[in-house]
């Protein structure tokens, strides 16, 4: 799975305390991360977003002159971009109070590395979907730009609930989700009993993009549980 | 207070019929006593008997000798006075001297309703004259003038139940005022000592007979207050200081963490040496785990943890926590089997989503904890009279003696010398403070797997 443009976003991470931005900033790095800018105040902060127009940040909430929460009120007032919060403050209020400013993920540390990066990755797919270059499977490709499968060079259309589905899944590419969250994504809050109706169109989208639909390889069945989209090349 | 009030009447009650009961025997005893002495009328009768028995013969009177035997037993004696002359005419030999032998009407009539030398005496006659028996001196009491107003008499009985009556009457009043007082008394006291346990404020008037309870109680109440601020200021001060000690580690571990990871996975790095930075990296991620579940611990102990029980369905919950551990096994170490009946998709429970993502994510880490060497997880819920969720495994397991242990040991933090195998990790003792928390049971046993196996139940919500 090609995530190098996700890669080349411009990343902005702010943080107090000097030894964990270093962590991180080498964390990224190592993963490919390669446009990254580092604040330690909410006022370097809002300098450096005007200069360098990040694409994504990474806020603490704990900052010398002021809390992350209220940085993020200010920078959404100008720009809208994509924010994590990498913080100590792992209480529900503070939680709450980061998805309710508009926050896309709430990160408590201490954290694994591993996590950290799949988590930015998941928003970034998230959030800038439409660029994406083709998304390589194992029989076909996939171009959500166009809500397209391109199998043995024939383009086929996908309907609205079978591209809400591969985005759901790619953006969790490699890993389970439940049917539940299937459900949920597709027919929204209230989705009981639409098992046989997300297994009609899994077996749909398996015709599209799968050589042969009953012995599928890219959308696999976890029995019970949910399915899971095996993206080639995957990070 | 009902149980006081009840105790009062009871011994007021209980007196007063003492009371009475102690009047009712007496009054029979004395009866008793009056009914035996009646035979006192006997001199009467012998006097009778010994008129009756005299008999008049040529040689003058005579008296039989068992006659004469029974008045000489009462060591009395006897005359005879004839009515024509007034004389005495005939006696026992026992005569006094100072007993006179000739006498007039008026002595007569002082005879028969008194004595004669403070000898009692008892008359009889017969159709010649009048007999005379006089008793040894102070062996009878005389009434000398035995008459009654007709009307009191007559009016006995009436009376003396009106008088029974007025008494009765008497002790029920006396009844119901001692017992007012007692109650009235007792009763703020009464109603101060319920107050106590539930913490309440209480205030009571310190005056009266009892006042120095009451004094005594306020002071009680007073120091409880004062007690249970103490241990609130302590309780919360506890638990901050445990979120704050908790949120100053999180930083540094970050940092450990960050860096071991980095280490285990770097290129330049020799096999031996990457092996160590894992094993820093597992053994920080054991001390995240300690610090997150000490932090929930001490809240749900200390009642800083709300419950926000919505109804939800728990399958989706639980399929949840599931995936997310298959999705961090990278090794597929510990693999996941979801053994719920497929047809099951919805079981609803009144519950605390996160608070159970985090009791099902704690039996699952148990597993992974206790079997190094990795093991098969099963999941199951089921939807009976109760919805159960339950977590197996075929690792190590546990001995009848630890489960046991396990299954008894109290849902809050215990410290003590017998508790060392706590020391392993708070994980167990989470999950059975949320279960308490949700009214649900938790029973820990064998896996028919072989190994572990929890299995918590709620109550099912009725869709």
């Amino acid at each position: 799975m090609n995530v190098d443009y996700l890669k080349q976003k411009r990343i902005l991470l702010v943080d107090d305390e000097e030894e964990l931005l270093n962590m991180v900033l080498s964390i990224l790095n190592e993963e490919g991360f390669c446009n990254i800018k580092t604040a330690k105040t909410v006022k370097e902060a809002i300098n450096l977003t005007e200069k360098f127009k990040p694409e994504f940040a990474i806020l603490d909430v704990m900052l010398p002159d002021g809390s992350g929460f209220s940085l993020l009120e200010k920078l959404k007032q100008k720009e809208d971009f994509p924010v994590l919060f990498l913080t100590a403050r792992g209480e529900d209020e503070d939680k709450f109070k980061g998805f309710g400013l508009g926050a896309d993920d709430y990160m408590v540390k201490p954290f694994l590395p591993k996590e950290l990066v799949f988590r930015i990755l998941a928003i970034l797919r998230r959030s800038y979907k439409d660029e994406s270059p083709l998304v390589k499977l194992h029989d076909s490709k996939i171009d959500f730009a166009s809500a397209q499968v391109i199998k043995n060079g024939e383009n086929i259309s996908l309907t609205a609930k079978e591209y809400e589905l591969l985005s759901v899944l790619y953006r969790n590419a490699g890993h389970i989700v439940t049917i539940d969250a299937l459900c949920e994504a597709v027919w929204g809050d209230n989705p009981y009993g639409y098992e046989n109706s997300l297994m009609a169109h899994i077996r749909r989208i398996r015709e599209k993009i799968e050589k042969n639909p009953s012995k599928p390889v890219s959308l696999i069945t976890i029995k019970g549980l949910g399915y899971k989209l095996v993206a080639e090349g995957k990070i | 207070m009902k149980s006081v009030t009840k105790l009062i009447r009871r011994f007021v009650g209980i007196l007063l019929f003492s009371i009475l009961f102690l009047l009712f025997v007496n009054l029979a005893f004395f009866s008793i006593t009056v009914k035996s002495h009646a035979a006192n009328s006997h001199p009467w009768t012998t006097a009778k008997e010994a008129a009756e028995s005299l008999r008049k013969t040529k040689n003058g009177y005579v008296m039989p000798d068992k006659m004469a035997k029974e008045i000489k037993k009462d060591g009395a004696w006897a005359v005879f006075i004839e009515n024509s002359t007034g004389k005495c005419v005939w006696n026992l030999p026992n005569l006094p001297n100072s007993v006179p032998l000739k006498y007039t009407i008026s002595d007569i009539v002082n005879l028969t309703r008194g004595y004669i030398d403070g000898y009692p005496t008892f008359v009889g006659t017969n159709k010649n004259g009048l007999i005379i028996l006089g008793y040894p001196k102070d062996s009878f009491w005389k009434h000398m003038w035995p008459s009654w107003d007709y009307n009191f008499i007559a009016n006995l009985p009436r009376t003396v139940l009106i008088v029974a009556a007025l008494n009765v009457f008497a002790i029920f009043i006396i009844y119901m005022i001692a017992n007012t007082k007692l109650l009235k008394s007792i009763k703020p006291i009464t109603d101060g000592i319920q107050a106590l346990p539930n913490g309440e404020i209480v205030v009571l008037k310190e005056r009266g007979l009892l006042s120095e309870i009451s004094a005594n109680i306020n002071r009680i109440s007073e120091v409880m207050q004062s007690k249970n601020y103490q241990l609130l200021k302590k309780e919360t001060a506890r638990a901050n200081w445990i979120a704050g000690v908790s949120h100053d580690i999180r930083t540094p571990l970050s940092m450990i963490m960050g860096y071991a990871a980095q280490l285990n996975n770097s290129r330049y790095l020799p096999e031996e040496e990457r092996k160590r930075a894992e094993i820093i990296l597992k053994q920080s991620e054991r001390i995240r785990n300690l610090i997150n579940d000490l932090n929930l611990a001490s809240k749900l102990e200390y009642n800083m943890q709300p419950i926000n029980a919505k109804k939800v369905n728990i399958i989706p919950v639980v399929r949840q926590v599931a995936v997310d551990f298959i999705n961090l096994d990278i090794e597929d170490k510990y693999p996941i089997k979801w053994i719920t009946d497929e047809s099951l998709n919805i079981c609803m429970v009144n519950i605390d989503k996160d608070l159970i993502k985090r009791a099902v994510s704690n039996l699952i880490q148990n597993s992974i904890n206790h079997n190094v060497e990795g093991c098969e997880i099963y999941i199951l819920v089921r939807a009976e009279d109760n919805c159960h969720i339950i977590v197996s495994d075929n690792g190590i397991g546990a001995d009848d003696m630890q489960i046991e242990k396990l299954n008894a040991s109290p849902h809050y933090i215990v410290c003590d010398e017998n508790t060392l195998e706590q020391r392993h990790g708070l994980g167990l003792l989470i999950v059975k403070q949320i279960i308490t928390a949700h009214s649900g049971v938790m029973k820990i046993g064998h896996s028919k797997y072989g190994g572990f196996e929890v299995d918590i139940m709620f109550p099912m919500e009725i869709t």
